[in-house]
């Protein structure tokens, strides 16, 4: 498996799939490897659950993030040739564009199947293609699908995208949705201590927002929602977890709002962290304008908080409307607001929509089930 | 207040000369202590105005997305985690 991302370099959701996908195939009993990028403070290697990790050294560097990304690239073939030499690899894996280049190599050289998974696209991401990098990348992901054995997508609504934007064969795209480990999320809490830590007390509502500060997370139109939500519900507090570019720009929208210090930015938090606050918080919101899959949306159910979430791409596929969740308009403070207060303001529903929720979640995507199907795909392409 | 409106209110920060820095900081693998660089060095890679870059490493300093360290009687910088997420994100 050939990922950018892999903890603790986690930067958004390809971290958190590639380590439980991983992990699962290896409980299953599949012999997994990993070629990642190497991070501050993590091994060169690792074997962590079965999973045998190697962190690719970049030696060398250039201003432009895709001369960057190919020059990675050849450090992480460098690495998987090396470790092909000990170990007879039957499938690579690639996640998006970002490590096709040393995926498709790969499958050319040894003569063995490339699979390779598509998070979101450029065209997505960007809400178009508005610059000659964006063009590239989009040529990118194009080629990806087009080398691809088999693409993994992880919604429906991520399937109509790649078909109606690359128009790859329909036969050649498998849906298997993101999963999550349930366990995780029900360690217990000391929710008065977490919420203390963040300035919220015991009697005010908490509502959670956790997402990369970047357009597609759509977290201005939350904070729009900030007034009338306060208007409706006094006591209430806003904390955003991530980073990302546009973390100063959202800042000033805060401020703009008057409410800013109802609305605290933490920055990135180690996973622990987040756990306890999702277990703290009376509510999640995923306000995204762009969502392939949503896994934010699981952990909050997981963790047995109501989830509020715009009604598209993947959020629509996880998010049943009022049976395990609330859909909202998105790119719309108003409905984002009313979808809040309706959570808020009536504990019995919430608790109904909670229950549901962690049925479902547990039924549908636990990492075992995900990694048998991911297999099975293997299993086809190896032939 | 709507969120458009706040839309129109500054520029992104994607678009800011310090992004722009710290972006091609990262590219350039300036992202340990011992891979640090001295401005001029930053200059060569990066070809933009040494006061600009004084201006914008303060900046990007205070915000802890770079750390600046003394080597030798020279400042040397380098991004830290915090600054690695914000350049990563874009493409993630």
């Amino acid at each position: 498996m050939a990922t950018w991302e892999f903890p603790p370099r986690i930067v958004g959701g390809i971290a958190r799939h590639c380590d439980g996908l991983s992990k699962a195939l290896a409980h299953n009993g599949h012999e997994v490897h990993v070629v990642t990028l190497d991070f501050p403070g993590a091994p060169e290697f690792e074997e962590i659950d079965g999973v045998k990790v190697y962190r690719a050294a970049t030696e060398l560097g250039h201003p432009n993030f895709l001369t960057w990304a190919l020059l990675f690239n050849h450090f992480m073939e460098k690495k998987i040739a090396g470790v092909s030499r000990k170990a007879d690899f039957d499938v690579v894996h690639v996640h998006d564009w970002l490590t096709a280049f040393a995926g498709i190599s790969f499958k050319h050289q040894m003569g063995r199947p490339l699979v390779a998974t598509i998070h979101g696209t450029e065209v997505g991401r960007a809400q178009g293609l508005h610059n000659p990098d964006s063009f590239t990348i989009d040529g990118l992901e194009w080629w990806t699908t087009y080398e691809a054995n088999r693409i993994i997508v992880t919604s429906g609504s991520m399937k109509a995208e790649i078909q109606g934007h690359f128009h790859p064969p329909p036969e050649k795209i498998e849906i298997i949705p993101n999963g999550i480990d349930p366990r995780k999320y029900n360690a217990p809490v000391d929710r008065s201590a977490v919420r203390g830590r963040y300035g919220v007390s015991p009697h005010e509502k908490l509502v959670l927002c956790v997402g990369r500060l970047v357009p597609q997370k759509g977290i201005e139109y939350l904070i729009g929602a900030v007034p009338m939500i306060a208007q409706r519900c006094p006591e209430t507090k806003f904390i955003i977890v991530g980073e990302g570019w546009l973390r100063s720009h959202l800042e000033r929208v805060a401020r703009s709002t008057g409410h800013q210090w109802r609305i605290t930015f933490t920055g990135w938090i180690p996973d622990h962290e987040l756990t306890a606050l999702l277990n703290s918080a009376d509510v999640l919101v995923v306000p995204s304008i762009y969502e392939p899959f949503g896994i934010v949306a699981l952990e909050g159910m997981a963790a047995g908080i109501p989830v509020v979430a715009s009604n598209l791409g993947g959020l629509a596929e996880i998010v049943e409307h009022d049976r395990t969740g609330i859909l909202a308009y998105s790119r719309n403070p108003d409905s984002i607001a009313w979808a809040i207060d309706r959570v808020l303001s009536d504990r019995g529903h919430s608790e109904w929509l909670v229950r549901n929720a962690r049925e479902m979640v547990q039924k549908t995507y636990s990492w075992e089930a995900i990694a048998m199907r991911t297999a099975e795909v293997y299993e086809e392409v190896v032939g | 207040m709507s969120a458009n409106s706040a839309d129109e209110s500054s520029v992104p920060f994607e678009r800011t000369e310090e992004f722009r820095l710290l972006r091609m900081l990262h590219n350039i693998g300036a992202t340990k202590p011992e891979k640090s660089l001295s401005i001029p060095e930053i200059l060569e890679w990066t070809g933009l105005e040494p006061s600009t870059i004084e201006t914008e490493l303060q900046k990007l300093a205070e915000q802890g997305f770079v750390q600046p360290a003394e080597s030798g009687g020279t400042n040397k910088y380098h991004v830290t985690l915090s600054g690695m997420r914000k350049v990563l994100s874009m493409y993630s």
